[in-house]
């Protein structure tokens, strides 16, 4: 039986700008363009920018894979996958079984995690920026 | 409280609020042949302004309260960031401004609430862009540490002499240097409008813009939460630069689409809100009914190292609360 996905919130505290750094050092280590034929095997990092993107906008990972979502932007951003949320229904899908989630505001410098352990492929957004395209797509594909 | 404002004063600082969607640069794009022909045609347009006949028969009447009561609307932002529009030509909604060859749009004073048809670029019988850059466009800089504060009361229903509206306003921001720009507002509420209505000083839930007729056409025909016009003040680090200026400041639905290009009426999206406020870069001539191409002194340098003449930034990380 599948785990429900879970997810997390990490709001930066003043002091905290050293522990991002060093996150987004390991950020960029890491292959952020995986594809179903070079899946990362550890934690993956997908930033949010001041041009109103998810940064990589689509992704593939295994189920079992925590993505963070990291805001690089001086704005506030919010990592949605909730249909009840969307303006536009096409903005958010979820595959059989996932729950919805939903990061709410996050400022700077902020993450989100998320766990995903259901296969499929997510649609998501950012609640202030969906109508300005900020859509993200991450396909889980099942563990062997 | 009710604030006294002369007539012929707001009358002449609402024109020029609205007045703020090419300034000068419409009217030179009437092909007329210098600053004096210029000046007359102003003053030709704005003796028609089609709203007058309303000022006149209200210009000694108690403002009208607003059916049902005071309506007070608190708007915050207390982190995050802005989008500060810059010089733009500013696409041209066939939804709005027609064709060529069905024009819309044009009537009024240039620049207020009308895009003459010699500012409107043509191509292939259709229009395209402004002919010259205006406040409304895509281009913009996102900016940090945007902070908003805003108390509303729409109290006063019409456009009087006088006004019992209430607008307090203050909203910053920073550029990457640290630089802090800062507006407030209100003074002073522009307590009617001269070719279209200001509701005295505040109005909620109105639609405006667009094909309206309410504002520049420049902008989408929105629906408004809330929105006021009245007389503030601008400051860089903590300092006011620039006083008296006129100040617009708007919540409404989502205008704004991929890239953050300003959309046209199809590409609203009405269950999003954002902010707008602007500083246009013109100024009234106190009592005599007309207004002046005034750049505002916002201290924030252009890439090509000139001063950016006006402020119109957007806020989208919004608290909204609103009730009788």
């Amino acid at each position: 039986m599948e785990r429900e996905d879970t997810n997390a919130v990490h709001k930066p505290r003043p002091g905290a700008i050293g522990r991002a750094a060093a996150l987004l050092v390991v950020t960029l280590a890491l292959p952020l363009s995986a594809c179903a034929g070079n899946l990362p095997s550890q934690p993956v990092t997908v930033t949010m920018t001041n041009q109103l993107k998810f940064q990589p906008a689509e992704i593939t990972v295994p189920a079992g894979t925590t993505i963070t979502w990291k805001n690089d932007s001086v704005l506030v951003h919010t990592v949605t996958a909730d249909p009840g949320k969307a303006a536009r229904a096409k903005d958010v899908a979820l595959p059989d079984g996932a729950k919805t989630f939903d990061s709410g505001n996050l400022d700077p410098d902020a993450t989100f995690s998320h766990t995903f352990t259901i296969s499929g492929d997510y649609r998501y957004f950012c609640q202030p920026h969906e109508a300005n395209g900020m859509v993200g797509v991450v396909h889980v594909q099942a563990s062997h | 409280m009710s604030v006294k404002t002369p007539l012929i004063a707001t009358f002449s600082g609402v024109s020029a609020l609205l007045a703020l969607s090419v300034s000068g640069v419409a009217i030179a794009g009437q092909g007329t042949p210098n600053d004096q022909g210029k000046a007359a045609m102003m003053a030709k347009l704005e003796s028609l302004a089609p709203y007058k006949g309303y000022l006149e028969a209200h210009s000694s009447a108690q403002p009208q309260e607003l059916l049902g009561g005071p309506l007070a609307v608190d708007v915050s932002q207390d982190s995050g960031g802005v989008h500060v529009a810059l010089p733009d030509n500013r696409e041209l909604d066939p939804a709005v401004f027609g064709t060529p060859e069905t024009p819309r749009a044009f009537g009024g004073a240039p620049g207020v609430n009308g895009v003459p048809l010699p500012a409107r670029g043509v191509e292939d019988g259709h229009y395209t862009t402004m002919k010259e850059k205006t406040p409304f466009g895509d281009a913009n800089v996102v900016m940090g540490n945007g902070k908003l504060k805003l108390h509303l009361v729409d109290r006063t229903a019409t456009d009087a002499a006088a006004t019992e509206d209430e607008a307090k306003f203050d909203a910053s921001w920073q550029d990457k240097d640290g630089n802090t720009y800062e507006v407030r507002c209100c003074a002073k509420m522009a307590a009617h409008g001269v070719d279209y209505p200001t509701f005295g000083g505040v109005v909620t839930n109105h639609i405006l813009h667009g094909s309206s007729r309410i504002g520049t056409a420049l902008m989408p025909t929105e629906y408004t939460y809330a929105a006021f016009w009245g007389m503030g003040e601008i400051l860089k680090n903590g300092k006011v630069v620039d006083k008296p200026r006129l100040v617009h400041g708007m919540l409404t639905e989502y205008v704004r689409t991929t890239d953050y290009k300003l959309g046209f009426d199809k590409d609203i999206t009405p269950s999003r809100r954002h902010f707008h406020l602007m500083v246009p870069p013109v100024m009234p001539v106190m009592g005599e009914g007309h207004y002046e191409k005034k750049p505002v002194q916002t201290g924030f340098k252009l890439p090509n190292g000139m001063e950016l003449p006006f402020w119109h930034v957007m806020f989208s990380n919004l608290d909204i609360q609103a009730g009788r």
